[in-house]
């Protein structure tokens, strides 16, 4: 693989001049089932092989993407992508230069205990279609359970121009477990997800029965909840709901293309933008979480990025060219999709450190507030407003955890808000997601259960 | 760009269905998918990169003992892994567990007849001419305001061919062209940043005006600066058109889709003839739209697309369907089996979900208004309850109206409620219809919105 990749590369360089080239050369293999109640909709399996490629000619970029190994299109492809950034460098103003930085001979293999393209369709089914069984079987309000399972494994091929060659082993596997309750008019949702990069034994811990019950209890329990106030409100924080906060309303803004492109953090590097118990990581190294890999899709090995240190902002996540936009050192956040579109500055696992408050400290001194515990949903903006929607939640009333809310959400602007938290807990939770920024990146979010003073919480009609 | 032609696509998918009956399965449908797609993309204020991705695959759909499998592959390059792919389908039924509500592919009928849904001169458009289009967007944007930062952005242009063939005699194809243009902007005036604000455009043929856009994103970013808190309180809405897709995206949407329906996830259940929205409310699912984004002659499992009726005045008269769901009911499919490619099987989905739009001029509309507010857009609609139609989001950008005027960029309100109140409270509609997404909508002015605000 690498000589045929390595020709192509050379192909840019000496044909067409360019000062950076790289090929990122990816076969995938993907199973997915989808459930609907206890019914297989369909169990589907694809394989997706390709190549992106990527160049920087007089400071432009220019990209291409091909569905195939074929060496003739791989270099039609790259004559595609040099033309490409020829044309793009007609308008530029200022050109695009990458940062320095070290290169990489690499072979990383995945070793899964349980390697999910050795286990057959039918132990799959088997899985997921216990996991609907227990939701629809724990009440007889609980309506519907549609669960969709991915698995993805292959490997990822990258070599540059610079002599960096990485063979990447790729391992995914993911479930999103959603049911609906009904009781007289009131509809009720409820959503899991479940998701690995060490392998199948994944439900060895989550298994069919827990997961099921998670996702069904709460969509029962909702429906004698009552619509929370709207308005400006103490609240708890679980670990789950703190996690999408930290990855939304203050990950995006310290992603660096969106810093560079104005986000509020954008002069407040080294500055204290959040109480001094605030400490927040970007770690791509937490073994198996759903965020992790090895290098990046610039050949820049991962890390642990310290961002917030006790309040203070100490550094973004950077690919190559903010890096050196910005004089930084590059943090190996650049991650593409997949072969058909280039990398991006994506979070991987985003967290807010642990500090010493227990969860009955956190809530004993609130008269009245909400304890949100889990998310659905949530949406930052460049300008620091954050949307975090809750799909469980309760009432604080003097100091205990009264009556369920639904449908509520909480809101506000980031950097008020980190400023207003006045408690972080002892435990630790790590949660799977999926984060959308015109592509789709596997992460962890998580944290302690944290209190905040007051937010905007977006009640009932 | 080079597209492949009709009649191989057509010869290959029909190998392949016959290789499927041949190997023992019940029946088989191929369907083939093509995008050549180009990009000229602004970053941060200038025009980065070009792009070129060409995008084709294949994917098996067959069925054994009332099992569905699936499988695809981008690999077309050669048969063998054409036949691999339907034989792994074939593997996945018989892996798969029988569905006894499975009635069968879709039967051969003609495809419907739909206008302007190719444009050569899109399919010939060159790098050099996105560079120039993305570049008159970008300069116009900043002609308009010097405050404003365009932030992401660019142009595109596709070409899309679909092909479906099946074991019932389905043989259809169809290919058209898409552009898109769009740009992303804050504005920044001594240290206070807008939220980003967004103008687009797309259209089937190549009528879109870069300048208009680039202009319009900069003219909002501009007058979202100097934000205000609002009140706490009930008042007048108008939804421009991207907040009423992402709000309709996650609620209105899924409650007319025939699956959620018939799996007790829609509010709308058993209301087919009963009043559900305000009496100047009529929404079509026009998969024929002239031009419409979402225009084919047929949808994903080849059958032909149609006029739907969803709200008459108010009155819910029918609910979407894909041939599965409609077997269900012993109805015909509306046409709404909606692929976004090969990669996955298809999905119920709204075609051209059409509002039929009023008589005032949006500047009417807002000179009506004594107290309310304008949304631009929304944050976190995608954390409404899909089945309660409950939402609770952010508007942003937003527009203080006062006395029949805009007076001041909104920050931080919230809106919350449920849309099927809020459909039953919509009293009035622009006439400046546009398509956005699958949403083909003018402004609407909805009553008695709940915002919160400080």
């Amino acid at each position: 693989m690498k000589d045929t990749l390595s020709k192509v590369v050379d192909v840019a360089v000496q044909k067409f001049g360019a000062e950076y080239a790289e090929i990122r050369a990816q076969k995938l293999f993907k199973t997915m089932l989808t459930i609907k109640e206890e019914r297989v909709e369909a169990a589907r399996e694809g394989i997706e092989n390709g190549a992106a490629l990527r160049v920087l000619i007089n400071g432009a970029w220019g990209f291409a993407s091909v569905g195939s190994f074929n060496a003739e299109k791989l270099v039609n492809a790259v004559c595609d992508a040099c033309k490409m950034a020829k044309a793009a460098s007609l308008k530029l103003k200022t050109p695009i230069k990458l940062v320095e930085y070290k290169t990489f001979e690499d072979r990383v293999t995945a070793k899964p205990k349980k390697d999910p393209s050795k286990i057959s369709i039918e132990e799959k089914l088997k899985t997921t279609l216990a996991i609907a069984e227990t939701t629809l079987k724990h009440d007889k309000r609980v309506k519907s359970c549609t669960i969709d399972y991915l698995d993805l494994v292959g490997t990822s091929y990258f070599l540059n121009n610079e002599g960096t060659y990485i063979e990447n082993d790729k391992l995914y596997v993911w479930s999103r477990i959603l049911a609906t309750a009904k009781e007289g008019d009131i509809f009720t949702f409820s959503r899991e997800e479940i998701g690995s990069t060490a392998g199948y034994e994944i439900f060895d811990a989550e298994t069919p029965e827990i997961v099921g019950e998670r996702v069904a209890k709460r969509a029962v329990n909702q429906l004698k909840a009552k619509m929370p106030k709207g308005g400006t409100f103490p609240v708890v924080l679980g670990p789950n709901v703190v996690g999408v906060f930290v990855h939304e309303a203050f990950g995006h803004l310290a992603e660096a293309d969106l810093t560079l492109s104005g986000s509020v953090l954008m002069d407040k590097l080294g500055k204290k933008i959040a109480s001094e118990i605030v400490t927040i990581y970007d770690d791509g190294t937490v073994e198996g979480a759903f965020g992790s890999f090895k290098y990046d899709d610039e050949g820049v090995p991962t890390q642990k990025t310290l961002l917030v240190k006790d309040g203070v902002v100490v550094g973004l996540m950077h690919n190559r060219e903010t890096a050196q936009k910005l004089k930084a050192n590059p943090t190996g956040n650049s991650r593409a999709e997949d072969f058909r579109v280039e990398p991006l500055i994506r979070m991987r696992n985003t967290f807010m450190e642990p500090k010493e408050h227990s969860f009955e400290e956190l809530i004993e001194k609130i008269k009245f507030g909400y304890y949100f515990k889990s998310f659905r949903g949530g949406q930052a903006n460049i300008d620091g407003t954050f949307q975090v929607g809750i799909q469980e939640g309760y009432e604080i009333i003097n100091g205990e955890i009264g009556e369920p809310v639904r449908n509520a959400s909480i809101s506000g602007n980031t950097l008020e808000t980190l400023n207003k938290v006045d408690a972080v807990g002892k435990d630790f939770e790590l949660w799977p997601g999926r984060c959308g920024k015109g592509q789709t990146a596997f992460v962890c979010d998580g944290g302690p259960h944290i209190r905040v003073r007051e937010v905007i919480v977006g009640g009932g009609a | 760009m080079v597209a492949a032609l009709k009649e191989e696509i057509i010869s290959m998918a029909e190998k392949a269905v016959n290789l499927a009956l041949k190997r023992g399965a019940d029946e088989a449908e191929i369907f083939v998918y093509e995008g050549l797609t180009a990009i000229s993309a602004i970053e941060r204020g200038q025009i980065t990169k070009s792009s070129r991705i060409i995008d084709r695959g294949l994917a098996a759909r067959v069925v054994k003992n009332k099992a569905v499998g699936f499988s695809y592959t981008n690999i077309l390059e050669n048969t063998a892994a054409v036949d691999e792919t339907v034989l792994k389908s074939l593997k996945s039924a018989k892996a798969s567990k029988p569905d006894r509500d499975w009635k069968g592919f879709p039967t051969k009928k003609p495809v419907a007849n739909v206008k302007n849904t190719f444009d050569n001169a899109v399919y010939e458009l060159s790098s050099e001419d996105l560079v120039q289009m993305a570049s008159t967007m970008l300069e116009s944007a900043e002609k308009t305001d010097k405050r404003v930062f365009p932030i992401e952005g660019g142009v595109g242009a596709s070409y899309l061919s679909r092909t479906v063939v099946n074991s019932n005699g389905v043989e259809c194809f169809d290919y058209g062209t898409m552009i898109e243009c769009s740009l992303a902007t804050v504005a920044q005036q001594s240290g206070e940043v807008t939220p980003v604000c967004f103008e687009f455009g797309a259209e089937r043929l190549n009528k879109i005006d870069p300048e208009w856009i680039g202009k319009e994103a900069a003219r909002l970013a501009a007058s979202a600066l100097k934000a205000k808190k609002t009140e706490t309180k009930n008042t007048k809405v108008i939804f421009a058109q991207f907040a009423l897709y992402e709000l309709l995206s996650y609620t209105l949407m899924n409650a007319v889709n025939a699956d959620y329906v018939q799996r007790n996830q829609s509010a709308f259940k058993g209301k087919i003839g009963e009043k559900v929205a305000s009496e100047n409310v009529t929404i079509y699912d026009n998969g024929l739209l002239e031009g419409g984004l979402r225009t084919w002659k047929f949808d994903g499992e080849g059958v032909p697309q149609q006029k739907t009726t969803i709200i008459e005045k108010g009155v819910l008269r029918n609910f979407i369907y894909d041939t599965y769901t409609a077997n269900k009911e012993e109805k015909e499919s509306t046409g709404n089996a909606f692929r976004a490619g090969y990669l996955s099987t298809p999905n119920i989905e709204t075609t051209n979900f059409h509002f039929i739009p009023g008589k005032k001029s949006p500047e009417e509309m807002i000179s009506g208004i004594d107290d309310g507010l304008l949304v631009y857009a929304l944050q976190g609609a995608h954390s409404s309850n899909p089945a309660s139609g409950e939402f609770s989001v952010v508007a942003t950008p937003t527009w203080k109206i006062e006395k029949g005027r805009i007076t001041n960029a909104v920050k931080g309100a919230m809106l919350a409620g449920n849309i099927f109140d809020l459909m039953k409270n919509i009293s009035a509609l622009a006439n400046n219809e546009r398509k956005t997404g699958s949403l083909v909508a003018p402004w609407i002015l909805a009553e008695n919105v709940k915002v919160i605000g400080k």
